[in-house]
């Protein structure tokens, strides 16, 4: 057991990533309610086992892990298998906005509201959403995300590489849907 | 280096995971070329705008000191 200090001490280094485990929480669960449940019972079964925790290494990554694995657990019964993403093929938003006369391309990502953006990340199948949440939005590195996911860092470049894929789809389909680009046809970035 | 191969090394440049012989390789290609140098940037511009989407929610303070309480 450790002492009444180290605990103290360990228990504010991890407090430290909080938010970062209550945002991946939120968009694994989709419910405040279930994850606010989900980073307490990670944070308790850190401190339980904080023994297994080497200091100095990435405390971050491993909270995240206890988190994502009582996630499987709890909400998945363990069963990793995903829902498999739909087939959209080679799409790279970039040239599909480029083939359709969208420029300056980038103005199209400035009208697309945030809410869009958590909405089609939350629309990835949960084994893709994780590494999206890792890499792109925590700024894990390929390395730190294999480690916390427990995969090699191959199935994490394809993994994130179909993520995006998707994400590109869905805001594409987005922008198509709210009128920011017209399909098929030359578009004028509206300005704001 | 040719366009094709600089497009399939983007993600990783743009994610930081590319060695840094690679990427003085495709930083040097995007300097000589504005089409894959547009490329790049839009692919920055939507890893920040994904990030800064997903990044701003934050626990909220009642759970903290809930916890803070509880792990003490």
């Amino acid at each position: 057991m450790a002492e009444p200090a180290a605990k103290t001490a360990f228990a504010e280094e991890a407090l430290t990533h909080l938010d970062t485990l209550y945002r991946g929480a939120l968009r694994l669960t989709h419910d405040p309610d279930a994850a606010q449940d989900l980073v307490q019972e990670a944070y308790l079964r850190a401190l339980r086992y904080q023994h297994s925790y080497q200091a100095g290494t990435n405390m971050k990554a491993w909270l995240f892990a206890i988190m994502r694995n009582l996630f499987w657990d709890r909400f998945k019964g363990s069963r990793k298998e995903d829902v498999s993403l739909d087939d959209v093929g080679e799409f790279v938003l970039y040239e599909k906005l480029r083939d359709e006369g969208a420029r300056p391309e980038s103005d199209v990502l400035d009208k697309i509201a945030a809410s869009e953006v958590v909405t089609a990340v939350d629309k990835l199948p949960p084994l893709h959403r994780e590494v999206v949440l890792l890499v792109d939005v925590e700024g894990f590195s390929y390395k730190d995300a294999a480690e916390t996911l427990g995969v090699p860092i191959g199935t994490i470049m394809s993994r994130l590489h179909r993520a995006r894929q998707q994400l590109q789809k869905s805001l594409y389909d987005y922008a198509v849907e709210s009128g920011i680009v017209h399909s098929g046809g030359m578009t004028q970035v509206p300005q704001q | 280096m040719r366009c094709e191969e600089c497009a399939t090394k983007l993600d990783r440049y743009v994610d930081r995971e590319l060695t840094n012989t690679e990427a003085l390789e495709v930083q040097l290609h995007l300097e000589g070329c504005p089409d894959c140098m547009d490329n790049y940037e839009f692919q920055e511009h939507l890893k920040r705008l994904v990030k800064h989407s997903c990044d701003c929610d934050t626990a909220p303070k009642a759970f903290r000191d809930k916890l803070r309480q509880m792990l003490s």
